[in-house]
């Protein structure tokens, strides 16, 4: 059975690095932490 | 359940799999049948990788566990994004390149063979352990909750799956998981509204919220650190991460979802969709749970929402005063609520204070009987460890959703038991052909050969989740472990993947040896300490990597690698 084949890698689709697309998600996560936080510290 | 909600049931689970089997025409190759010849878009394998993560458990004992300790659960989340990227920037790029069905396979290109064959039983006696689990414990809540003979849903919603997935391969499963998708997030949505709807006048959004939080079920984030507390947002960091990093890493149920992209890049956003995406998912979940617990402040709920047991213990002399103290709670507690949203209103902080006082006190109260309620349970011959938090919420929809919105929540249980047990079979199968069947059985067979075998033990293990499924009963409370079960193999996974990609100079024996040692260290804690299941794997992959470079750098020098029996994967 042969080996599946290799596929290309490409950029991202935006922002134009993945490295830059990992630091938005990091401050994504940053963000929506401190949403939960918030939300707990309001409603308590 | 209506004719209606029969229709809506019927129309939703035929249409999903007529157009799962539509999409997964031609596949009659086996890197069609397994990979989807690498043609997939990133939002398929998106939908597919949380729809495989999210069993109807996931729905079930989510919202009821909000219901009972608040929102904390999404914190078991956070460390999912941090996960995503480590994923993306190492292993996807790396599976790819390596050509691989199976991240086992890659394991033999990078250690020996023995380490690929120890990984993948490791996979396949924890995967098909929770296989069986997947459609057992709805198939469970639905017999209760309206009265399906357990055996006849197990056998309903196993064959349906076998069916799509063994005539379809891994296109039939990733298409009918993103219509499977669609039907979880519109019920659930739906869901939400009608709560929120069914809340008296009196009381605005605003207001539930506001009831909700002050008893404390908003309580999203929690910042003190216990070992033996599974949820504060230092687990979720630390030890969700090295779950996840398990999960969606090591685990092929989930490696074999991005391997059908056809690009990095399409994998790699995938995933990422579901960095983004997952944390407000749960979150969205959780709050249901939360106005859930607001609607049964002005209905009175069943002391327990298992109402065969309690039926069984009502007639009991002892749970008589337990009743009469449970009716008596409610009641202070809707006063109470009722007199805190009045003073909320009317901006008197001091009685707004007084009022909260008196409302988490009768809260209080009311958790005591509950708790009283189940201890009888257990007492009288129930369930040891009995709690009613999965059938919290379809209690509630059977009794208060309107007729046709009953059948799409029943129809985003079985989609999501679908999706996620769909997963689960292909990749058993997967691994069983590519990793042991051709490797070590039946060699240099022709492409054909090897397509039915993977149509068989599809088949097999379709059949045998099934069979499990219907034995589980006998496991009682171990039903509520299977989190826990997973995580007593994957520590070990992820510590060898973490040699595999991080340790260049770590030879195959050195990581075997730390793999045994990993799942020894792994079931020591579990069976002599109150560590929380959530650092078993921290636990386990630090064992594994630290025996592995033990032996590397103070062990005697490994002489050439030697293969005795060459991979035919190489001709």
């Amino acid at each position: 059975m042969p080996h599946t084949r290799d596929v290309p890698d490409t950029p991202p689709p935006f922002l134009g690095s993945w490295r830059r697309v990992y630091t938005a998600t990091l401050v994504y996560l940053v963000l929506i932490i401190s949403i939960c936080y918030l939300f707990t510290r309001i409603y308590r | 359940m209506t004719p209606l909600d029969w229709v809506v049931l019927v129309t939703a689970l035929v249409s999903i799999i007529a157009y799962g089997l539509y999409r997964s025409r031609g596949s009659n190759t086996v890197d069609r049948y397994l990979l989807a010849g690498k043609s997939m878009p990133w939002y398929a394998m998106a939908l597919s990788i949380m729809a495989t993560q999210a069993s109807a458990i996931t729905f079930i004992s989510t919202t009821g566990q909000s219901y009972v300790d608040g929102m904390r659960f999404v914190q078991f989340y956070f460390g999912l994004p941090l996960a995503m990227i480590v994923i993306c920037a190492t292993v996807v790029p790396l599976f790819h390149h390596a050509r691989v069905y199976t991240a086992y396979e890659y394991l033999e290109k990078r250690f020996d063979s023995k380490t690929r064959v120890l990984a993948s039983i490791i996979f396949l006696c924890q995967r098909g352990f929770s296989a069986g689990l997947t459609i057992y414990a709805p198939a469970l809540v639905l017999s209760v909750i309206l009265g399906w003979p357990e055996r006849t849903t197990t056998i309903l919603m196993g064959a349906t799956v076998v069916t799509y997935t063994v005539l379809g391969g891994i296109k039939a499963v990733t298409w009918s998981d993103v219509q499977q998708m669609g039907v979880i997030l519109l019920g659930l949505v739906i869901s939400l509204v009608t709560v929120i709807k069914l809340l008296p006048a009196s009381v605005s959004f605003g207001d539930a919220v506001y009831l909700a939080g002050a008893a404390g079920r908003l309580n999203a984030v929690t910042t003190h650190f216990d070992w033996n507390d599974r949820f504060n947002i230092w687990s979720g960091l630390i030890g969700g991460t090295f779950l996840f990093l398990s999960y969606f890493g090591c685990d092929q149920s989930q490696v074999q979802r991005y391997l059908t992209g056809k690009s990095i890049a399409q994998s790699r956003l995938s995933l990422l969709f579901n960095a983004v995406a997952k944390i407000p998912m749960q979150f969205f979940i959780l709050f249901i749970g939360a106005m859930v617990f607001v609607f049964y402040l002005f209905v009175q709920p069943p002391v327990l929402f298992q109402h065969l047991e309690l039926k069984r213990i009502s007639g009991m002399s002892e749970f008589q005063s337990t009743q009469q103290q449970y009716q008596r709670a409610f009641d202070q507690r809707k006063q109470a609520a009722l007199a805190l949203v009045e003073a909320h209103h009317a901006g008197d902080a001091a009685g707004e204070e007084r009022q909260k006082l008196e409302y988490r006190a009768a809260q209080k109260d009311l958790d005591v009987t509950r708790a009283a309620a189940a201890k009888l349970v257990e007492k009288t011959g129930g369930e040891k460890g009995f709690n009613d938090t999965n059938y919290i919420f379809l209690s509630f929809v059977t009794k208060y959703l309107p007729s046709g919105l009953v059948g799409l929540v029943i129809a985003v249980i079985f989609a999501a038991t679908m999706s996620a047990s769909s997963g689960e079979i292909n990749s058993l199968a997967t691994v069983s052909v590519i990793d042991l069947y051709q490797r070590h059985f039946k060699r240099g067979a022709s492409d054909v050969h090897y397509l039915w075998a993977s149509r068989w033990l599809t088949l097999f293990w379709g059949a045998y989740a099934v069979v499990f499924a219907g034995w589980a009963g006998r496991l009682g409370s171990l039903i509520v472990a299977v989190n826990k079960v997973g995580s007593l193999f994957y520590g070990s996974l992820l510590g060898c993947f973490t040699l595999a990609i991080v340790f260049p100079k770590v030879r195959g024996t050195a990581v075997f040896t730390g793999m045994l040692a990993g799942e020894a260290a792994i079931f020591a804690t579990a069976y002599f300490t109150d560590v929380s299941w959530l650092w078993y794997n921290v636990i386990g992959s630090v064992v594994v990597i630290v025996i592995a470079l033990g032996i590397t750098y103070l062990g005697p020098e490994p002489g050439p690698r030697v293969e005795l029996e060459p991979d035919p994967l190489e001709y």
